[in-house]
């Protein structure tokens, strides 16, 4: 519950929310990228990394899209890396 | 030898033939000192997110190679003596992925 609280409390500023996170759905979510046939993390897969930037560009955090740690890590280092030759 | 990723970009708009010089001058760079040529990709006119040394628009130049560290050196010093260049970016990878090309706009990767 404190949880869901908190994501509430910021939910004006990450209108992105709802595409991960559907109200009074199961809380629970697997990481999107530890599953069998999950995408590989590129920095060249623009398409992929777009999903996990905010409207402003910037990262979202993991308590929102469920990533796991690992590859939350890999993911932001992916970002950074197409952010340095302005792909994102 | 490990394997690396390299991507450069370069002003403004190139023709077919002005580009497989550029490509071609960086090559021999590479397979000169001590590294192996794998792939060459042209990802062509891209416009930038945001503005670079007043610039909006550049060509995209991606090399996949095997090399040592004298390689590098060799690549990045020669790059950054390039007037005409505008940005690098080189990454060590485990293993090349020969097969998407997520910037070939002929046939469309769907990928998730």
């Amino acid at each position: 519950m404190k949880r869901k609280k908190n994501i509430k409390k910021k939910g004006s500023s990450f209108s992105k929310l709802s595409l991960f996170q559907k109200s009074g759905a199961k809380f629970f979510k697997p990481c999107p990228f530890s599953e069998k046939n999950a995408p590989v993390i590129d920095y060249k897969n623009i398409k992929l990394l777009k999903k996990y930037l905010s409207d402003s560009g910037r990262i979202l955090p993991s308590r929102i899209t469920s990533v796991s740690q690992k590859k939350q890590r890999e993911l932001s280092q992916a970002i950074k890396r197409a952010r340095l030759i302005s792909l994102i | 030898m490990n394997c690396y990723e390299h991507v450069f970009i370069t002003k403004g708009d190139l023709s077919e033939r002005q580009s497989q010089k550029v490509l071609e001058k960086y090559s021999d760079i590479i397979n000169s000192n001590s590294g192996k040529m794998i792939k060459t990709e042209k990802w062509g006119l891209r416009n930038f997110t945001y503005k670079i040394n007043n610039l909006r628009k550049g060509f995209y130049f991606h090399l996949k190679f095997e090399g040592v560290a004298k390689t590098i050196k060799e690549l990045e010093r020669t790059e950054n003596i390039d007037e005409t260049l505008i940005r690098f970016l080189t990454v060590k990878v485990k293993k090349h992925d020969l097969e998407t090309n997520y910037f070939d706009n002929k046939k469309e990767i769907d990928k998730k």
